[in-house]
């Protein structure tokens, strides 16, 4: 049966989801905290979200390259 | 009668995108996250490109579900012929009654109906069937709706602001969800064009096989990933205009978090299935995870007699598409005055349920799939939310289980079915005293 297959759909489901939905929210939150008033050191913060977007962003295009097959070749 | 079977697959490629635009840009729309114009174009985009990524999913229809070559049966064109009329009629039916349903496996199911009234039942090979067709189906919406649940949850965590000293919420700021969500609806429309453009592929290819053009076993030629690329592209796009006429708050419970983690978990679901080849429905993959969204974030609760509902319409797809498959196939065999009758008959449908179409109210669009499970899942009041909570676990741990069950022996799957069934008509007199 396919059951070890369904079971790698849905384990790389998880952990791609995950990943993306995990940076990205660590992206807000960092933006939200830079945008706060009295804080210490907006600028850094504000790189580290930067930072967290664009690895949610290679995390996405990692994937797709996973996927393609012109490139597993 | 090769070309004319050609010329169907590819009006089935475009009806099939229009009824597949909502799933991916439906959220992004209505959270006022791109503007509809750009988002339609956007997803048009998308999907030409994802047409050209992968042709997993079009092996799998062109190899298996139905014997083919020199060991199995012989299939011709005219048993696709009438596979696909059953299709495009069931894909019109449901649009026009604003029933959501699978493009997929409306597909399927004309197909195989056909491949049984025209040839027997020794024709379906039904373990691949099985396999690959009806197993997706049941899990798909699952395995998307419980990661969109996780993510859900996990978005809402990491973002949530409290003052570290009075422990007061603070503005939680999470318009960044906002701008996110151009992406994920992006991908969710590369992913339909990886997985739903491959089915026209696959059906495609199987008449150039069967009219003895390509050999068997081998992939989709070049020309045809174009055709059915475009053709796919043109529906997304003509379909947008429809459901942006009338798309209405349908979606406007869902924040965009939770549409983040959606689109994010359904893109990967499908995605992910589609590297495998698994030949899934992306409306179902899509509203299980706008459910499993809904039930993650703290004070919502899904209408279960909504998704007893969607979940009967799928239910109905397969044999219904199978039925109409099987009226064309018998009508197909009687010779030319058959086919003939059969191409006017179901032209003459489809034109009548488009003009049909047009004077009807609002509401009969394609946009109510995703607009569904959006409404299914709805703010609670206060009191409720507590119940709300518990009863989310609850189900997270029934699925669980009854996955844990299924993954021993497949049987009892159809019991747990039944029983989340009776649930769901039993929590509906309590939605209606409220």
């Amino acid at each position: 049966m396919k059951w070890l297959e369904l079971l790698t759909v849905a384990g790389a489901t998880l952990i791609a989801a995950a990943t993306v939905v995990t940076l990205y929210s660590l992206g807000v939150r960092l933006t939200a905290i830079a945008a706060d008033a009295e804080q210490p050191s907006p600028g850094t913060k504000r790189s580290l979200a930067y930072l967290c977007f664009g690895l949610c962003g290679l995390a996405v295009l990692f994937g797709l390259y996973l996927i393609i097959p012109y490139f597993s070749k | 009668m090769v070309a004319l079977v050609i010329a169907l697959a590819l009006f089935f490629d475009f009806t099939n995108g229009f009824h597949d635009t909502a799933n991916a840009m439906a959220t992004p729309i209505a959270t006022g996250a791109i503007k509809p114009k750009t988002a339609v174009t956007l997803a048009a985009l998308l999907n030409l490109v994802g047409a050209f990524l992968s042709t997993e999913v079009a092996k799998t229809v062109s190899g298996g579900i139905i014997r083919e070559g020199a060991d199995g049966v012989q299939i011709t064109p005219e048993i696709i012929f009438a596979g696909l009329m059953g299709a495009i009629l069931w894909n019109m039916i449901t649009w026009l009654k604003g029933l959501p349903s699978s493009s997929s496996h409306a597909l399927f199911g004309g197909l195989i109906g056909a491949a049984i009234a025209g040839i027997g039942f020794g024709s379906v090979n039904l373990e691949t069937l099985l396999q690959k067709v009806i197993l997706p189906a049941v899990f798909a919406p699952l395995i998307a709706g419980l990661v969109a649940y996780v993510c859900t949850r996990l978005a809402y965590a990491l973002t949530s602001r409290h003052d570290p000293e009075t422990g007061s919420k603070l503005t939680q700021k999470r318009g960044g969800f906002r701008t996110g969500q151009i992406f994920t609806s992006s991908l969710v429309a590369l992913a339909h064009g990886t997985n739903d453009a491959q089915k026209t592929m696959g059906i495609i290819t199987l008449v150039l096989i069967a009219a003895g053009t390509q050999a068997p076993g081998t992939g989709p030629q070049f020309w045809v990933i174009a055709a059915c690329a475009f053709a796919i592209a043109i529906g997304t796009y003509s379909g947008g205009w429809r459901i942006i006429r009338t798309m209405g708050s349908g979606l406007t419970e869902v924040k965009p978090a939770q549409g983040f983690a959606a689109e994010t978990s359904t893109a990967s679901a499908i995605l992910a299935s589609s590297h495998l080849g698994f030949a899934l429905s992306t409306t179902q993959v899509a509203s299980g995870s706008v459910i499993g969204s809904g039930m993650g974030r703290r004070g919502t609760t899904v209408r279960w007699s909504m998704v007893g509902r969607i979940a009967l319409g799928w239910l109905f797809t397969l044999p219904a598409a199978g039925i109409v498959g099987a009226l064309t196939a018998l009508l197909v065999n009687t010779g030319v005055v058959g086919i003939l009758i059969a191409a006017i008959a179901g032209t003459g449908a489809v034109l009548f349920m488009f003009f049909y179409s047009r004077k009807s109210a609002v509401g009969h669009h394609n946009a109510v799939e995703v607009e569904e499970a959006g409404q299914a899942v709805r703010f609670a009041k206060k009191k409720a939310r507590a119940k709300a909570r518990a009863d989310a676990r609850a189900k997270a741990s029934a699925e669980a289980k009854a996955k844990a069950d299924t993954k021993a022996q497949p049987k009892p799957r159809a019991e747990t079915d039944a029983a989340a069934q009776s649930d769901a008509d039993a929590t509906t007199p309590k939605e209606t005293q409220r």
